[in-house]
């Protein structure tokens, strides 16, 4: 048997044997070693991708968790019986939001490493299957915190007469302000972790 | 038999292959988890949603009345646990068609995009009623915001239980997007 080879192809004449009755048809199992460049183009683009959306994400969970862990503001007026200071640790959601997106940063910056194994390996699957499954948990942890503290801000900017809990935000500016961008920012540190999965599970695909 | 390096002569195997039938085991399990978050999300809205408690005495000023839509964030929440049931139903025809065609990638792809879509929104209004629950049971003196469950004691543990089957089915989309990652990643 001749064997010829042109670029990636590999031509193989057979004769078939006249002597000997055979039963099955003679199947060629052919292997080859030769790694496949051009197919894995589009999977290590969407690596790429994946890689610099985590360092987005990164600045946003960033961004959050600082925005609300330093806001804290101070009346410049007091009485005998009402509070006029407020923090993030007043509001245990708040709380909640910044361990949350801390966790999340911390995540993501662990991750970057996996990141660059998809980008340099793009055919590896248990790397992009290890991210697309940390991914989702982080999705819901990330969610959750974002829309919880959502609620929060909502009922100190609009308060709720049913129960007579007033808006704080009429006395306290600075801080609902700064507590309103550090939600915004984590509900974007959010999206981009849903554009990840998405990245993660196209570049799951078989071809 | 000539064995010339990576060449070998050999059968083609008629049967199916295992991995099809590992892919085939996870598209059921999927439809069946399918079904169970649509019993958990409809609960929750339903128990949410059907919630009316009416204190037996009354003054002029103070309400004495608690219902689910006193709370923009209980109304989202019904809401999203009604629009997530709702594409539930809707997607058992795509996990049907997975467990007919366990090899198909595309629509792998498009039911992972939708619910992780739907995981965003569901975890939404869960977590965003569960800050309002919270505060409705503990109440935060630092804003002078009063926890009312001690008055409302029904209707508080109403919305509390509504909040379970919400994060169960949390928990269920976790798993579903998993299958598909896994099923999607069997080569």
């Amino acid at each position: 048997m001749d064997a010829t080879k042109k670029s990636d192809e590999t031509t193989i004449p057979i004769r078939e044997s006249k002597s000997g009755k055979s039963n099955y048809a003679p199947t060629i199992v052919a292997t080859t070693k030769a790694t496949v460049e051009a197919k894995g183009g589009w999977k290590r683009g969407v690596a790429i991708f994946d890689f610099i959306l985590r360092l987005c994400a990164i600045a946003a969970a960033l961004a959050a968790t600082t925005t609300m862990g330093t806001t804290e503001q101070t009346l410049p007026f007091f009485t005998q019986f009402f509070q006029f200071q407020a923090s993030y640790d007043d509001l245990p959601t708040f709380s909640f939001f910044v361990i949350a997106n801390a966790i999340a940063s911390g995540y993501l910056v662990l991750s970057l490493p996996f990141s660059i194994v998809g980008i340099v390996r793009p055919h590896v699957v248990g790397v992009r299957l290890l991210l697309l499954i940390c991914d989702i948990v982080m999705v819901a942890l990330t969610t959750a915190a974002a829309s919880a503290a959502t609620a929060i801000v909502y009922l100190a900017h609009n308060g709720n007469t049913n129960t007579n809990w007033p808006a704080i935000c009429q006395q306290f500016n600075d801080f609902c302000q700064s507590v309103s961008g550090a939600v915004v920012a984590s509900l974007i540190a959010a999206a981009i972790f849903m554009f990840l999965v998405l990245l993660s599970a196209i570049a799951l695909k078989r071809n | 038999m000539m064995k010339a390096g990576p060449l070998e002569l050999g059968d083609a195997p008629k049967s199916s292959t295992p991995k099809s039938g590992v892919n085939r085991g996870v598209s059921i399990l999927d439809f069946i988890l399918r079904l169970i978050a649509i019993m958990a999300t409809l609960g929750s809205a339903i128990a949410m949603g059907t919630t009316n408690e009416t204190l037996p005495f009354f003054t002029q000023f103070i309400r004495f009345r608690a219902r689910y839509n006193d709370f923009p964030t209980f109304t989202f929440f019904v809401v999203a646990n009604s629009v997530v049931c709702a594409y539930l139903v809707l997607s058992l025809a795509l996990s049907i068609f997975h467990i007919m065609r366990s090899a198909a990638q595309g629509t792998r792809v498009v039911l992972i995009l939708l619910d992780t879509a739907m995981l965003a929104l569901l975890t939404a209004g869960a977590s965003a009623a569960a800050a309002i629950v919270y505060l409705a049971h503990k109440g935060n003196t630092r804003v002078n915001w009063f926890s009312i469950c001690q008055q409302f004691n029904s209707f508080c543990e109403r919305i509390s239980g509504a909040l379970i089957g919400s994060f169960g089915g949390i928990m269920l989309f976790i798993l579903l997007i998993l299958l598909s990652a896994v099923a999607l990643s069997r080569r």
